[in-house]
This record gives structure tokens, sequence and C-alpha cells, in this order.
């Protein structure tokens, strides 16, 4: 399903809360999709069944998941609330980011137009999708 | 869960252990870090029952490990230097576990026999070195132990194999809540699969704590501001260490990440990075401040 970096300063349990989030979000699990088990992955991955356990929680804890006694852990499906932590993160991504860029001397109108260009690019895709 | 209170151990007048505490929780994948000589395989032989401490306790599920039938019998210790009988082929030495561990799990043999692909009815000593600690590893895991001890399992493995054998504790970790200690003197060897490290020293425990925690509260903070800073820039943080590298400061701060940039912020950097810790520079960091020499237990 993924790999993890071993050699990463990251810890493999923030890791691991990181990509499953990442398949969250780009509904790669989709909602009421079962999780891997954590005896699988452990074994897939070959890390510690704890560490997978703690993700597990941790990823509860955030409603990311839910999890049902003696079945396993579920996707859950996200309120837009709840990403709202995400998106904070990326807003401060961003606002280094259009820092970077207008101090190189990209002019806002520039910008403007760009974030333009992605959001038709976005929205045809939709289309695409629904034909 | 084992637990080692106040352990001290001496051989003539040498002071080998001295007061240990320790704590291994059921289920856990332990790493026991040191250098050599710093008492790793003294500790793990008192854990497995084979010598006496000379004070403090030593229990395993609560029961007291010295001379008790019950408590060996769901323990494994798998030593650094490996023993089998002379003459004695797999097989031969598999029957001898047999009558020693009631868990023996002979379906269990049989199945790590066809992952392992070595004949059991060869001599064991006609093994090379490599083979030799995978037949260890067949014969312990056969047993069924609920604690297996190990002490520098490792050892003359290839990659394959450490990843083979990494994979089947980890199994059995999930499968049936198997508790493991592992010593190394080589931080990297056990980094993946541990939850919990300990670092011994001189025959004291330094150091145990989770692994996530422990890379995890501790950054490294890179910051430069266009005008020398005031003086307080660093006042309410716990600075481990702190250099200047041109007008960029480098320190290494424990504490959470929001509020160490929080506080940083507040001083208007150019730039401010955080970086995680690789393990090794924790513990270099974290144990320079006791005085020790760590490159010693990095190798």
């Amino acid at each position: 399903m993924f790999d993890l970096d071993f050699r990463s300063r990251k810890p493999i349990y923030e890791q691991l809360v990181d990509k499953l989030k990442d398949l969250i979000i780009n509904d790669v699990l989709q909602v009421d999709e079962k999780l891997p088990s954590v005896r699988v992955l452990a074994q897939q991955l070959t890390i510690n069944p704890n560490t997978i356990q703690k993700a597990y929680r941790e990823l509860e804890v955030q409603g990311y998941i839910y999890s049902v006694k003696g079945k396993g852990s579920f996707v859950n499906a996200l309120a837009k609330s709840e990403k709202s932590e995400e998106l904070l993160k990326i807003k401060e991504q961003l606002e280094k980011l259009v820092a970077e860029a207008l101090f190189l001397g990209m002019s806002s109108s520039e910008l403007e137009l760009l974030i333009k260009e992605i959001d038709e690019s976005k929205k045809r895709g939709d289309q695409g999708d629904h034909e | 869960m084992i637990t080692s209170n106040n352990i001290s151990k001496s051989y003539e007048k040498e002071n080998v252990l001295n007061k240990v505490n320790l704590q291994v929780n059921k289920g856990s994948i332990y790493g026991l870090l040191g250098s050599n000589g710093a008492g790793k395989t003294t500790l793990l032989k008192i854990m497995s029952g084979i010598i006496k401490q000379d004070n403090g306790e030593m229990t395993i599920s609560g029961r007291e490990v010295f001379e008790n039938p019950q408590v060996k019998a769901s323990t494994f210790f798998l030593s650094d230097s490996l023993y089998f009988f002379s003459q004695y082929s797999v097989k031969q030495m598999a029957d001898f576990f047999k009558d020693i561990y009631p868990g023996w799990d002979k379906e269990r043999f049989l199945k790590l026999e066809k992952l392992f692909q070595l004949d059991k009815k060869k001599k064991i000593s006609q093994f090379s070195k490599g083979m030799q600690r995978q037949v260890a590893f067949w014969l312990a895991l056969s047993t069924m132990p609920e604690y297996l001890i190990l002490d520098e399992p490792f050892d003359g493995l290839d990659a394959v194999v450490r990843k083979k054998i990494k994979n089947l504790l980890v199994q059995d970790v999930a499968d049936r809540e198997m508790t493991i200690i592992i010593s190394s003197h080589n931080l990297r060897e056990v980094e993946d699969i541990c939850d919990y490290v300990g670092i011994i020293h001189q025959g004291r425990l330094l150091l145990e704590k989770d692994i996530d925690d422990l890379k995890a509260d501790i950054h490294k903070v890179q910051i430069a501001f266009r005008e020398e800073p005031e003086d307080t820039v660093w006042n309410g943080l716990e600075v481990l260490y702190k250099e200047s590298r041109g007008s960029v400061m480098l320190a290494i701060v424990r504490g959470i990440d929001g509020d160490i940039i929080q506080h940083l912020e507040q001083y208007h950097p150019v730039i401010l990075d955080l970086l995680p810790l690789t393990l090794e520079e924790i513990f270099v960091y974290e144990m320079g401040d006791a005085g020790y020499a760590i490159e010693n237990i990095l190798v």
C-alpha cells in the first residue's frame, strides 16, 4: 500500500499517520472502507504492531477513522470542518510560497491568473468525472 | 511485564550493574542499547535467570525469575554466543527443546523449516555462522515463548535474513503479544522495530523512553535574524545546545514544536526552520549533557 522511510528523522508513527491521512483525504481509501489490520500491516511493513496501533488511535482521535470492536478500523465520513487542521497547514505553506514568489518578482496579478487557471482546470476535471 | 527493580551485580570487585530500574511492557519490543561492556549481557542473563543478582528484584509477570521453572518455561534467552550440543543435528536439538519447553509447537517448527530452508538432518556445527544463528531463531520461535530475550541477535546476519527474522518477530508480537527485549550496540539495527529504548552505560540505565516521544519532543532549530536579536530569544526554552554558523544560529531545543515556533516568531526571524533529529543525534545531545562519551555507543 505504501512504504516508510526508516532512515527518516520523522518518527515511524508520524509517518504512518500522515500517509494514511493522505490516502483518506485523496479518496484512495473511501468512506467506510476497512483499513488493513494491525497484524497485516505490521507484517507488510516489518514494523512494530504497537506503533501501528498508536497511529490508528491517533487517527481515530482526529476523526479520520472509527473502529468497530472485533472488526477493525474504518474510514470515517469527513465533515468539511474536520479538514480544517489540514487547511490551516496548507495555508501556512502557501503564505511562505507566495511571499517567496512576490520576493522573486512575481506580481500579484500573475498570481491571481495562476489561481484562476488552476481553478478552471480543476472544474473541467470534475465535469469530466461526471460525463 | 518484565520489571527490573534496583538490580545490582558485581563480578569480584568490579561493579557491573548499578541499581538498574527498567520496565518492559507486555507486547512491547524493547531495545536495550549500550557500548561494549556496558552491562547489557549481564542484565539479560539476570533477566533470564542464568545468573543471580546481588541486590534488587527481577520479576517477569510479577514472579521472581531466579530458579523459577514456571517463568523459565515461558521465556527464551538467545545468547550472543550460540551454544548447541556438539554432533547434534537440528532435529536432535529440536527434540531436546521439545522436552524442556512445554509450549513447543511442532507445526511451527515445520513451517519455519520451509521459511529458513535449512536441512534439519544436518549437524548444526556444519552450518556457517549466520546459518547457525538462523537455526537458533528457528528453535527459539518454535518454543512459542511469551518473553523472548535476545542478546545482540542480528550479528553476522545478512540484510535479507535480518529482515526475514524481524518480520517473524513482529508477527509474533502482533499475533500473541509476545514481549521482546533486544540488546544491541548498534542503534540503527533496532530503530525500526523497537517501540521503547533504554540506554545503559557503565552499569547504569541512563534513559528509558518511548521511541516516538524521543523523536518527537526534541528539535533542531535553524534561525536567522536581520539584526542581532535581543538576548531574551532563548529564554523560556529548554536549549540543549547552541551554535552560530555565520549569521544562522543552530540550536537543539526540547519541547513541543508549535510552542517553540510561537515563541521564536515573536522575534521576527528571517529564517526559521524546525527539523526533527535523528535518533543518533538525540542520544548525542541528551547524553552529552550527562558528560558521557556517547561516540562509543553509536557505532
